[in-house]
């Protein structure tokens, strides 16, 4: 057991190939045979068991080893491996120590090659004590083989950074490295001890001119550069021995040149190339010092060196330093760069990657500001670059347009990339006159090309458009059958489209794309068709049959044709081919042009169940990133959003649709937001899911979601949208109550409610449209989403003006009662379940919904009535009756502030009516309007705190859209938009995160693998997996439903978890009853989501005030009802809550404020006044104890935190 | 950079991996995400031919080689096109140090050598000699070019 951990690969390797024939076919045909506890899966807990085992035998094993070093007479052990038993490492260290004694002997020599040091490569380090045998065998032994193995090795101990990952890492963890660590004091030789040595050998061989020695010179160079490039002492080591080669080899000969990777030359030149090369390899792999003039020097030095290896490192080196001091180096390239330079020459050299550091080293000079004033050298440049373009490697000449277009890392400016667009669509390639170098040196792979040149050099020197060259070349890689190159061709074209959509942006001049580019040749013919020999441009006649110009190209023609060949590459069978695609298709899609290819093209590929859910979210940022490219495509992208809604609504992130939703919004602009608000909302029109359905599989109007894990995601976004469309209805109306012009208690509110209706709708069809939709939503969705409904028209009623409040009000009213829904039941199209007793079940949840309303009425009659009153007798207002009214007036604030973000200093729950008498006793006692002190929530604090911290991380993105939008004129209210802005970072914190990660090209972290089973399948790795299991315990918290819904028997089981989690993690109100469920063992899980919820709920509302001093109340709104539904899954009943309630140690007293009705088991009835122990707060509610039972005869229940006033 | 090279069996058991500037703990989750690209699409096809995927801004190149996968994950300069050069390489030296496609026997018996032949090709995560005639005489200790 002990020597089990990971043996797999050692077992297969230590097998002879004679005696073992069973174990490989063993492992082709069924995994576990070969050591059940190896490789195979689940090792990972016995490996844990067995660690503490191993190291006492491993602290023996090493001891040993380490004495038989110093007493090498010991016999060989080697036959005692021939037992095909694996190998353990200690029996291998064991055998280079004694090896390395007799390191003369043919015999141990091949021991060595064959045996020892192949499975010594199995482990993923070297441990430090086979160092001193490692160097006896440098020092002695002749046979190159096992020299080179020594550098191999010897490098690997100085690379082994621990947990840095920079070693070179894989294989089998090494069991005395990490046990030496612990047994230190037994007196095991320490990495300390060796580095040293190991260090000053390799530097002394590195120095060594004889020149019989120079290979190993060179590995000894090569293997000091694994050292960590925090030893400075190591580090400056290397750059001295670096530059003394340099210095002896570095100058250039010139009677050397071309002879590019021959072989042949004297013998002195090619020791001379080899040293260069490895010189400037090690430089290559030392820290940049660009302030260094040596530095510099050797790297220009490099580009004339004959090794091709050296001079691809000595260009990247160069590009590395022309992004830090541009000048510098264009100063030192000087005439290299000239035709017939150095630089030219590299145009022809046989190295992919030479070329493609010539491509960013002359993007970065030619785009440098500090090269302004010489126009000259930017040009030479630019030349060089352009004519990468028809170079025969996609990889060169891809690099090459994406440096034309501007694209460099992920961080350069919309200007830089606007200018990249104009550059391609307007230059023009002039090749220079100088003669080709290319017949004399290339070889093979050139071949191809430099014919196609020699044969048609007159044409290539043609003037071209970089745009048809480009083009015409893309197409050609879009025929290619290799899927790399689909791929790099897609994301080519998408940078593109980047560089198009930020021109446009910029209003660039000139950027006609119906101009005609051929501006220096007289017809097409006269092109060189054989810029890519391996494919025929048909791609030509496209566009001359396109537009109707004849033979003219014009971008737009160019680009057509382009995209027509762009689009058949979705039948690619690689899934992230086909990603690519479309974000390049959703790129190059402009705002004017019908995008109902797009649309169909999408919504037929989301069909298909094979895409991964980490490529469709991918997609779904790239509709973020769009839309910061281009905000006026915000309704576009909106419906596209939606195909993702409907389509996979499991697969993919909602938060991140969300945030889309809400910045297309904000983005749509006056015009667009009746629109936007209609493609958000359009999910709520979609029939419910027909389970198993295939038909229409391709029609974006129906949802897909055959399977419950997409029928749950389905229903949590449409809650999404139901509360989106709450939230922001009056936004998108513009409609507000303290901005409507028609004062309440009206002849309107004299209307039945079909007139009434009827006049709303003409008024405002976005907000009628709205609300018809939530009222709907109210009766026929599911419970949780009528709930979301119930909340969502409240929130309308409230912020709206007549006569729609009185329309929700009447509507809700109805609902509560229960009676009408015969009246709607055509709507109702059945989900299956129970409506509930009360017929929609809601009543005890919109009572206090009514109520609020109910007081607002009132108050408004008082009002008037008083007003009447003061009329007729004509009289002035008292001071005190106007104490009265603005009391009523603060305190129907706050509670109209619990159930939505209102502005306080606005809002007007009296009526307009009431705002004179209002300014009027604030005038009059000094009182300013938005101290909003007194508000409940900001009393409790917490929307303090959200405040402060969404103050802090503004996120750009909204900031930049922002401040595009701002700038147009008739644009949105500054204070509003940033009050957006603040909130939006608030609201999407983890989805925002994501879009700015997206945006900001990151993400080289791993991928999580979905649908997992990795543990399923055994054999995976090496027996690393215990840290797979580390990682499963936190994995396992969250939703685990995706781990294949079919495949494991307990897959109900955890679908069952999912849905509880689901609704935890969403926070989405369901709320039933059992309010207390929330005090079990979900409370836990319920807190990550609590933050998150916020995405939903909070003050994202745009509402036009300045932001108040505190976020919103009505994210402590939600707060109060997110705790009943956590937990209850789907419809528990009642649920008395006397188990394991946490009593909270010392009870608080306080009064009744109002009267409280209970709604549910749970619930407390209470009269005004009343004397109450508070024992619990939960989530705005408290638990609290009657002195003596009420008349329902309950003495203890929950009532809600707003009722009762702590005394 | 390169961020990584991994050669696994058909059975998804890896053989060689070599990792560059990837953290320790996100080796695991790459091992598998290969592993499973591997399984999921890797069957059927010919030798040779290059399969493509990425995830955010990294790029993941992988073929079948014989009995053997390989994969290769890259970012920055080295995307599909690169990796795939990458990769061109590693299947020549592969074929070269083992004669033909290599069974798991084969490439087993050979492993010590494919070692010397990936430290020749990839050095500290960049690419380092693509000609597979100068890689064969850089592991048996000759200069890169002989006179």
């Amino acid at each position: 057991m002990a020597e089990s951990s990971g043996t797999t690969l050692m077992d297969l390797i230590t097998s002879d190939g004679s005696s073992s024939k069973p174990t490989p076919a063993a492992s082709t045909t069924a995994p576990p045979p070969i050591d059940s506890t190896a490789s195979v899966g689940p090792p990972v807990v016995a490996e844990r068991r067995s660690k503490k085992g191993t190291l006492l035998q491993i602290q023996s094993d090493t001891i040993s080893a380490a004495k038989a070093a110093f007493n090498p007479v010991r016999a060989n052990i080697m036959p005692q491996r021939q037992k095909k038993k694996p190998v353990s490492y200690a029996q291998l260290a064991r055998s280079i120590h004694e090896l390395a004694a007799s390191s003369d002997q043919k015999s141990s020599q091949r021991q060595l090659v064959h045996h020892v040091f192949p499975k010594l490569a199995v482990y993923n380090s070297v441990d430090p004590s086979l160092a001193p045998s490692l160097l006896m065998l440098d020092q002695q032994c002749e046979d190159r083989t096992v020299l080179r193995y020594v550098y191999y090795y010897l490098a690997r101990i100085l690379s082994d950074s621990g947990s840095q990952g920079l070693s070179p890492g894989g294989g089998i963890p090494t069991p005395n490295w990490d046990a030496l660590a612990d047994i230190d004091a037994v007196g095991g030789v320490t990495r300390a001890d060796v580095v040293p040595r190991v260090v000053e050998r390799l530097t002394s061989e590195a120095l060594n001119e004889e020149v019989e020695f120079h290979p190993r010179r060179l590995q000894a160079l090569k293997a000091l550069t694994y050292a960590p490039s925090s030893n400075s002492e190591i580090l400056s080591k290397l750059y001295e021995i670096v530059f003394s080669i340099l210095e002896k080899v570095g100058e250039p000969q010139k009677r050397k040149k071309g002879i590019f990777g021959l072989k042949g030359g004297d013998k002195e030149s090619v020791i001379r190339s080899n040293l260069q090369y490895a010189a400037i390899s090690a430089l290559r792999r030392l820290p940049l010092d660009p302030g260094n003039p040596a530095f510099l020097h050797r790297a220009v030095q490099g580009v004339l060196f004959s090794d091709p290896v050296a001079v691809r490192h000595s260009l990247e080196i160069l590009s590395e330093l022309a992004s830090k001091d541009p000048y510098a180096v264009a100063m030192a390239l000087g005439k290299h760069v000239q035709p017939g330079g150095a630089l030219q020459d590299v145009l022809h050299l046989h190295d992919v990657l030479a070329r493609v550091a010539l491509a960013k080293l002359c993007h970065t000079v030619a785009r440098a500001r500090v090269l302004d004033e010489r126009p000259d050298i930017k040009s030479q440049f630019n030349s060089v670059l352009y004519q990468l373009l028809l170079d025969p490697s996609e990889r060169v000449c891809f690099e090459a347009i994406l440096c034309v277009l501007g694209k460099f890392d992920n961080s350069e400016r919309t200007e830089e990339r606007a200018a990249g667009w104009y550059r391609l669509s307007r230059e023009i390639l002039k090749l220079p006159d100088t003669p080709s170098m290319r017949d004399s040196t290339s070889d093979e792979k050139d071949a191809a090309p430099s014919k196609a040149t020699k044969d048609k050099s007159a044409k290539t020197r043609r003037p071209q458009p970089l745009i048809k060259l480009v083009m015409r070349r893309l197409e050609s890689s879009f025929r290619s059958f290799s899927r790399p190159v689909l791929h790099a061709a897609s994301r080519v074209v998408q940078e593109m489209g980047k560089s198009r959509a930020a021109a446009f942006a910029l209003g660039l001049q000139d950027i006609d794309e119906g101009a005609e580019v051929n501006t220096y040749s007289d017809n097409n013919e006269s092109y060189d068709p054989d810029i890519n020999p391996t494919a025929p441009s048909e791609g030509r006649k496209a566009p001359s049959v396109s537009n109707g110009i004849g033979s003219k190209d014009t971008i737009a023609s160019l680009l057509a044709s382009l995209m027509e060949v762009v689009r058949t590459t979705v039948a690619c069978e690689c899934v992230y081919v086909r990603a690519m695609v479309i974000k390049a298709l959703i790129w190059m899609q402009s705002p004017y042009e019908s995008f109902d290819e797009l649309e169909s093209i999408i919504a037929s590929e989301l069909s298909d169940p094979s895409w991964p859910a980490t490529l469709l979210n991918d997609i779904l940022l790239t509709l973020h990133a769009r839309f910061k490219a281009t905000p006026d495509m915000a309704v576009t992208l909106l419906e596209i959003a939606r195909i993702f809604a409907t389509k996979v609504p499991g697969k993919i992130d909602a938060d991140v649709l969300q945030l889309l939703w809400k910045t297309c919004l904000v983005g749509a602009g006056p015009d667009g937001k009746h629109t936007a608000l209609e493609a958000v909302t359009i999910v709520l029109d979609l029939p419910p899911p027909q389970p198993g359905s295939v038909s229409g599989i391709t029609s974006i109007d129906r949802v897909s979601a055959s399977d419950p894990k997409s029928a749950l995601a389905l229903q949590r976004l449409v809650q999404a949208a139901v509360w989106f469309l709450g939230e922001n209805a009056n936004y998108a109306a513009s409609e507000y109550a303290w901005e409507s012009a028609t004062p309440p208690g009206t002849a309107l509110m004299m209307l039945d409610a079909d007139k009434m209706v009827a006049a709303a709708s003409s008024r405002n069809p976005t907000l009628a449209g709205a609300l018809t939709r939530l009222q709907r939503c109210a009766f026929s969705g599911s419970w949780e989403i009528r709930i979301v409904a119930a909340q969502a028209l409240t929130t309308m009623a409230i912020r709206s003006g007549e006569p729609y409040r009185l329309q929700i009000y009447e509507f809700l009213h109805t609902l509560a009662q229960g009676g009408v829904q015969s009246q709607f039941s055509d709507m109702h199209s059945s989900n299956g379940e129970d409506q509930g007793a009360s017929g929609t079940g809601l009543g005890s949840l919109i009572s206090p919904m009514l109520k609020v309303l109910d007081e607002m009425y009132s108050a408004q009659d008082e009002l008037i009535k008083e007003m009447r009153n003061h009329d007729n007798a004509k009289k002035e207002w008292t001071d005190d009756e106007l104490k009265k009214l603005y009391e009523t007036h603060e305190r129907l604030l706050d509670l109209v502030s619990l159930f939505c973000y209102v502005p306080r200093a606005k809002y007007l729950p009296l009526g307009p009516t009431s705002a004179k008498l209002i300014d009027i006793y604030r005038t009059r006692h000094n009182i300013s309007a938005s101290t909003g002190l007194n508000d409940p929530a900001v009393a409790t604090g917490i929307s303090d705190l959200i405040y402060e911290t969404s103050k802090t991380r503004v996120p750009d993105l909204i900031y930049e859209t922002v401040k595009t939008k701002s700038a147009l004129p008739d644009a949105l209210d500054d204070d509003l938009v940033n009050f957006w802005a603040a909130n939006l970072a608030d609201d999407g914190a983890p989805a925002m995160n994501r879009v700015n990660e997206f945006l900001a090209g990151a993400g080289t972290d791993a991928p999580d693998v979905e649908e997992e089973n990795i543990i399923s399948r055994p054999s995976m790795s090496y027996d690393d997996m215990w840290a797979k299991t580390l990682l499963e315990t936190t994995e396992t918290g969250e939703y685990d439903a995706r781990s294949s819904g079919s495949s494991s028997p307990d897959s109900v089981g955890s679908v069952e978890t999912s849905i509880s989690s689901h609704f935890g993690g969403m926070n989405y109100p369901s709320l039933f009853s059992s309010k207390a469920s929330t005090h079990g063992s979900s409370q836990p899980k319920e807190k990550p989501g609590a933050s998150r919820y916020g995405a939903y709920e909070s003050p994202g509302s745009p509402v036009r005030e300045e932001p108040p001093p505190y976020s919103s109340p009505d994210h402590r709104r939600y707060e109060s009802f997110e705790n009943p539904l956590a937990g209850s899954g789907s419809g528990s009943g009642s649920q008395s809550f006397s188990d394991g309630r946490p009593s909270s140690g010392n009870p608080q007293f306080g009064t009744a404020l109002y009267d409280f009705t209970a709604g549910g088991d749970d619930e407390l009835s209470i009269t005004a006044g009343e004397d109450l122990e508070i024992e619990d707060e939960v989530d705005g509610w408290y638990y609290v104890k009657k002195k003596r039972p009420g008349r329902d005869g309950k003495l203890a229940g929950l009532v809600p935190v707003l009722y009762v006033t702590p005394s | 950079m390169l961020l990584a090279v991994l050669i696994a069996n058909s059975e998804g058991n890896i053989l060689v991996e070599r990792f560059n500037g990837v953290p320790a703990e996100e080796r695991l989750h790459w091992r598998s995400f290969l592993v499973k690209l591997g399984v999921d699409n890797l069957r059927g096809v010919k030798n040779e031919e290059l399969l493509v995927a990425n995830h955010k801004s990294v790029y993941i190149v992988y073929t079948v080689l014989g009995d053997v996968s390989i994969f290769v994950v890259g970012k920055d300069e080295y995307d599909e096109l690169a990796l795939s050069e990458a990769i061109f390489v590693i299947t020549s030296a592969l074929k070269d140090v083992c004669g033909k496609p290599p069974t798991e026997r084969l490439f087993l018996d050979k492993y010590g050598k494919i070692c010397l032949c990936l430290d020749e090709i990839v050095w500290k995560g960049l690419l380092e000699n693509t000609d597979k005639d100068r890689i064969k005489r850089l592991i048996r200790l000759k200069p890169p070019t002989d006179f």
